[in-house]
């Protein structure tokens, strides 16, 4: 019975601690720019990292020969735009290229630490199949996601992370119009 | 918890950006792709808690069969040692749209504290198939474990408890339960080492049986700890002080004269089985020799 009550104290404590880690931005990769080129093999400038939700701009013409030159598209992560979704063990960390359209450039998994994620997240055809998705679709697992695996819930959270970050940062930033 | 999909305040009434799900999901939206899910893991949970209840061994091997295919190699639905370390991170899955998971958690967490390990004698997958493994293997391939080492080796579980969670709160590499349970087998996925180990410990299983659950699991020692709270203990009575048939009979290690060791029964119910039985059961010959003055029993070989 006391061991019990001390593994229950010890539990108790690492949660309140980490709990109280919540309240900060979920800590991603501080060096993501040698992904940009994926997302936007074109772009030739990117903004500082800001804004809220937390994102970079991206720029084909150079901002400093044209200063108000407009954006084509917005790199962001998926853990600061939706920080509440989790997928079996955390949240996972993809890098979004979004374009003014609403159309996905494409996605890099930067981070996950989800126990079956070694078949299901990390083998490229799945964020592949993210490559020029419209944010209009429906991102139904089993529809137009394809789960790659049966580890259910973090493909499903994968999904709904992407759908949802790349939804909100269309209503955040864009206007429902130059989304077809 | 909610996502609301909508980061303008004052939304009017028509959404004019028209995705394809509604704004805000109601609880229909949210429950109704979930409902087989959970209907079946229901149907699956009621059939293991009957099957316990009534002592039945025909409905027990129907529920190691479908702990196998449907709570195994369907759904994978099993704990593992990094739920554990979840509760130490605090990070688990979104509970609104993971029901099923959390219903399957929260009965593990229930049924233990109830009946200590069920979960492992009727729930776990792997338990289901070592201990049908055992049904089916022939019972003279069956190396009993000397005293002495039983004894000692169901300490492993334990060590191997403690020194995981002190590796994952030094390392937080959650990928070494590949190398310290076989769950992820029904997931079918696995690298040639995993394998390799999976079929040495299969092969030793075979002679040594429940090797896995009874000396080397460490989910199965959390829930060892957790059975001491266990409510519904077996019934002991004064002759087990001196008789030893359940003792024998018990494949678990879990019987040490009057007193079951509740880290070690997975409430396989063998002895339950067994006391309840008129007529080999002694509390009961002894009882009908004082009434009847019939003889105490004729000797029965244990199985």
């Amino acid at each position: 019975m006391k061991r019990f009550g001390v593994l229950i104290l010890l539990f108790s404590t690492a949660g309140i601690v980490t709990l109280a880690a919540q309240t900060k931005r979920i800590f991603t990769n501080p060096r993501p720019e040698p992904h940009f080129k994926t997302l936007f093999p074109n772009a030739v400038g990117f903004s500082a990292f800001g804004g809220t939700p937390l994102h970079y701009k991206v720029y084909g013409e150079d901002p400093k020969a044209n200063p108000a030159a407009p954006p084509i598209g917005f790199i962001f992560w998926t853990t600061d735009v939706v920080p509440n979704e989790r997928g079996y063990h955390g949240a996972i960390h993809f890098l979004v290229g979004m374009d003014t359209k609403g159309v996905i450039q494409n996605v890099v998994l930067d981070y996950n630490s989800e126990p079956y994620g070694y078949f299901s997240l990390d083998p490229p055809p799945f964020v592949a199949q993210f490559k020029n998705k419209s944010i209009r679709d429906p991102f139904r697992v089993g529809g137009d996601i394809a789960a790659v695996s049966r580890a259910s819930i973090t493909i499903a959270s994968a999904a709904r992370a992407l759908r949802d970050s790349t939804r909100i940062m269309a209503k955040t930033f864009l206007t429902p119009d130059q989304v077809k | 918890m909610g996502l609301a999909l909508s980061a303008v305040e004052g939304q009017p009434a028509a959404d004019p950006w028209g995705f394809a799900e509604v704004a805000v999901e109601t609880w229909a939206e949210i429950l109704r792709p979930q409902s087989l899910d959970l209907a079946l893991l229901v149907a699956f949970l009621a059939l293991a808690v009957v099957s316990f209840m009534r002592k039945s061994v025909p409905l027990k091997l129907v529920t190691f069969a479908f702990a196998i295919g449907y709570m195994g190699f369907a759904k994978s639905y099993l704990i593992s040692i990094t739920n554990i370390f979840s509760a130490l991170d605090w990070n688990w899955p979104v509970p609104k749209y993971n029901l099923a998971w959390y219903l399957f958690f929260g009965f593990t967490v229930v049924s233990t504290v109830l009946w200590g390990r069920l979960y492992c004698g009727r729930i776990c997958a792997y338990g289901a198939l070592t201990q049908a493994l055992d049904v089916m293997l022939p019972a003279r391939w069956r190396f009993e474990v000397p005293k002495a080492i039983e004894k000692r080796a169901s300490f492993i579980k334990f060590g191997l408890l403690a020194a995981l969670l002190g590796y994952y709160l030094l390392t937080h590499d959650l990928l070494i339960y590949q190398y310290v349970e076989p769950f992820w087998m029904f997931g079918m996925f696995g690298t040639t080492i995993m394998w390799s180990m999976l079929v040495v410990l299969l092969a030793v299983t075979v002679v040594v049986r429940n090797v896995y659950c009874r000396f080397l699991c460490p989910v199965g020692a959390a829930l060892g700890l957790m059975s001491y709270l266990t409510v519904f203990k077996i019934k002991r009575w004064s002759e087990c002080n001196t008789c030893k048939m359940c003792q024998k009979t018990c494949q678990w290690g879990a019987i040490e004269g009057p007193r079951i060791l509740v880290t070690e029964c997975v409430r396989c119910d063998d002895c339950e089985r067994l006391y309840a039985d008129t007529a080999k059961c002694p509390h009961w010959r002894i009882i009908e020799y004082n009434e009847k003055k019939v003889r105490v029993f004729t000797l029965q070989p244990v199985r």
